[in-house]
């Protein structure tokens, strides 16, 4: 009986599928989000720029008349339930593209939409994901239709480091500068652990032992005071911004005080009001404009938020406009592909490989020019470093230096 | 239709000690499991891949499940470490066949093997201990177990995970929904016989006479240490197994899908689907795997227009979960198995039940 029932339903979801198929053309996309779990903090906030661009476009036109079917699914930050979501969507929605998230699993799905041929945009940075050849030492694995929107992680940490190692100069530090990689052992703090150690010995710094905090938000004070015997000058934080809030209220208890850099998700306006005077002078990258920028491109960004927020009343953070930006790209590329003979995975990922300095139409100002090609993932290695002055209860975002890191062969992949 | 069986009968009588002993308790049970099986190996060609995925959910949680049923519900020990010893068997699999060129068709067993290993070992302190003191010393192994995970590169590729080969045999890959299905169910057909025949032998005995009372266990001839230490051990073996089957499955494994929240939840399983019951073991299974998917189908029948709903998915999976294993046990604390000998039996009577 269980088994009639049960064929029933898988019959009736075959022919359900299949009209809802006929009846319009569209373009499936999967969407992955964590709207739950560890980094939710600045999920959320990419998620719904994800969402909210995807509705906006299918609001607008389209890809060239074509509506983007997504499915948005919280993995909560747990990269074997995304496998699972991943295998499922290829035998029920079948995209053409993927919107990712994090590092662990964007890293373990690298091999499966390189087979599927599913060009994947992540919002994993990892430097890991920028070699789609294999042909650089330092690669594990190519990733052939990886792209994500931004400087690579590894490349922001060796900016943070450039732009440290002239503010030793500026300061007058005597001696040796003295570097820590702060993070949990987790793919994605550790995604650039490495690389930056390296590129940072290279600038002269002394490198310590690296050291271990929690991502999900919790007491750090035995971290700090780590560091604190450690004397460490610059201290880079791998982990978002929820947990590094933390950090730095623990480390402002023992009194822990080295120059703090965060990466790009590690830093936002919410945590420089949680975290308050203890998140003074945090250095960070910016990866695009304030919601109260004038940049032309912020038009565009305003009106897709009212997509969610009809009042048009939020603020939205720096994480959605780089959301904004990660499906822009998509977009483009899907258009170019449907000239260029159908919106299919290879096509995409050759449209995206063509693009040139290219800025989405529209988001002038909003993301940066990005150029990717078939055998360089990097999109940008331009880091804008800026760092946050707290002056009680408000804050501000100080320009420090926009630092090109140079898109050196050995560290492709790396 | 000339069978005994189909009579109208007012209970089961045996009246030879080898009736006592079959593996199925009557005809019609095992006929029952028999076409089921069969009916099974035709499901692959009417279900598509969603369906086929619970089932292989169902099919790898299911040998765990009745793993941890022996070492809690026959031995009456207590584990909170199931979980890292399914986690063992992923990454011990994933990790034979990468390294050594054995085919994942024998690196299963053979991680099956390495897992049993180390619970033989983690059994040890079990053979002293009992009570809470034993709930925290393998509380202990889960979580010795999971920091060892994140931190042996060379073993597991550390926080970054490991990828784990397809399953084929004669060069034929069987990575999808449909081939693996066939995997997981002879996996199942072989373990589930297999505890079930542990119980008629006199080693499963001696842990059921543990469980009930160790003095008297001990009185009798039974060497406590030696059972209890077995009993780990077996359970980890179906853990392990379980485990390595959902690594191939998924091609992945990762440390952090085996954390103290999977022990507990293979706890859940063995609770409502019967402490002490072959079959409660995938009954329970069967409820937990089904319940969130039922919840997500429930949530998007009432409220697909509501985000909030939606978005509270995730929190409302994991309340119904606690919220079963609570109304489980106040209501029917002997779980699905002990209620479905009450249907069959108020059955077996109708309409003159006494």
């Amino acid at each position: 009986m269980r088994k009639t029932l049960l064929c029933g339903t898988a019959l009736l979801a075959i022919f359900g599928f299949a009209t809802m198929a006929s009846a319009e053309e569209t373009i499936p996309v999967g969407h992955l989000a964590c709207y739950t779990g560890p980094t939710s903090d600045v999920g959320v906030p990419y998620g719904n720029g994800v969402a909210d661009a995807m509705s906006y476009i299918n609001a607008h036109g389209g890809i060239n008349g074509k509506k983007l079917a997504y499915e948005t699914v919280d993995y909560s930050y747990k990269a074997p339930q995304a496998i699972a979501t991943y295998k499922n969507w290829l035998s029920s929605i079948k995209p053409v593209a993927i919107q990712g998230w994090g590092t662990a699993d964007t890293e373990a799905l690298v091999q499966f939409v390189a087979k599927d041929e599913i060009p994947y945009f992540s919002a994993s940075y990892s430097g890991h994901l920028t070699d789609p050849t294999g042909k650089s030492p330092k690669t594990k694995a190519p990733a052939p239709y990886n792209f994500f929107y931004g400087p690579s992680y590894s490349d922001t940490c060796r900016g943070l480091v450039q732009w440290a190692a002239d503010d030793w100069k500026a300061k007058g530090g005597k001696g040796k500068p003295k570097f820590i990689h702060m993070g949990a052992n987790h793919p994605y703090p550790n995604a650039p652990k490495e690389a930056c150690a390296a590129y940072a010995t290279e600038l002269g710094f002394e490198v310590l032992n690296p050291i271990v905090y929690d991502l999900k938000p919790g007491d750090a004070k035995a971290q700090c005071l780590t560091l604190k015997d450690s004397g460490a000058n610059y201290a880079y934080m791998g982990n978002t911004a929820g947990s590094n809030i933390s950090l730095l209220n623990s480390c402002e208890t023992v009194g822990a005080k080295p120059q703090f850099m965060a990466n790009v998700w590690g830093w936002d306006e919410n945590s420089i009001k949680a975290a308050q005077a203890s998140g003074d002078g945090v250095a960070v990258p910016l990866g695009a404009p304030s919601w109260k920028d004038d940049a032309p491109g912020m038009a565009t960004v305003r009106a897709i938020s009212k997509m969610s927020d009809s009042s048009g009343e939020t603020y939205r953070n720096l994480h959605y406009m780089r959301g904004v930006c990660a499906v822009y790209f998509m977009k483009d590329a899907m258009e170019a592909a449907d000239k260029a003979g159908g919106v299919t995975g290879p096509n995409i990922k050759k449209a995206m490989e063509q693009m040139k300095d290219h800025v989405p139409a529209g988001l002038e100002g909003v993301c940066k020019p990005s150029t990717w090609t078939g055998e360089d993932h990097r999109g940008t290695t331009e880091i804008s470093v800026y760092t946050t002055t707290y002056n009680g209860g408000d804050f501000t975002f100080n320009k420090q230096a926009t630092v090109v890191v140079p898109r050196r062969d050995d560290w492709l992949g790396w | 239709m000339a069978s005994a069986h189909s009579r109208m009968r007012c209970g089961e009588f045996r009246t030879t000690y080898q009736e006592d002993m079959t593996i199925f308790p009557t005809p019609l049970a095992r006929r029952v499991a028999v076409v089921s099986v069969l009916l099974l190996l035709l499901a692959p060609l009417c279900l598509n891949a969603y369906y086929l995925n619970l089932l292989i959910q169902i099919g790898y949680y299911g040998i765990a499940a009745l793993g941890l049923n022996i070492v809690v519900g026959f031995t009456g020990q207590i584990s909170l470490g199931h979980a890292a010893f399914f986690g063992l068997g992923a990454f011990a699999s994933a990790w034979i066949s990468n390294n050594s060129g054995i085919p994942v068709f024998f690196s299963i067993p053979l991680a099956g093997l390495l897992t049993l290993a180390v619970g033989l070992l983690v059994g040890i302190p079990a053979g002293r201990i009992k009570g809470l003191y034993l709930a925290i010393a393998t509380l202990a192994s889960q979580y010795i177990l999971e920091d060892f995970f994140a931190r042996a590169e060379w073993f597991t590729g550390g926080s970054a995970g490991a990828m784990a080969s397809p399953f084929s045999v004669f060069g034929h890959i069987m990575n999808s929904d449909q081939s693996y299905f066939y995997v997981v169910l002879f996996y199942v057909v072989i373990m589930f016989m297999a505890g079930a025949n542990l119980m008629r032998t006199r080693d499963g005995r001696a842990f059921v006479a543990v469980r009930d009372h160790y003095l008297s266990a001990e009185i009798m001839g039974i060497n406590l240490n030696k059972y209890r230490i077995l009993s780990f051990g077996i359970s980890s073996f179906y853990a392990g197994i379980g485990g390595a089957l959902f690594g191939h499955y998924l091609g992945f494994v990762s440390a952090e899908g085996f954390t103290l929240l999977l022990s507990i939840q293979f706890l859940g399983m063995v609770i409502i689907g019967g402490l002490g019951s072959v079959m409660g073991s995938m009954l329970g299974t069967i409820f937990m795997v089904l319940l969130p998917e039922v919840m997500e189908f429930g949530v998007h029948l009432v409220g697909s227009e509501s985000t909030t709903l939606t978005q509270a998915l995730a929190y409302i999976k994991e309340m119904a979960i606690g919220l079963a294993i609570i109304l489980f046990l106040i209501f029917e604390p002997d779980g699905l198995a002990h209620r479905w000998r009450m249907i069959k039996n108020y059955w077996k009577l109708y309409p003159f039940s006494y």
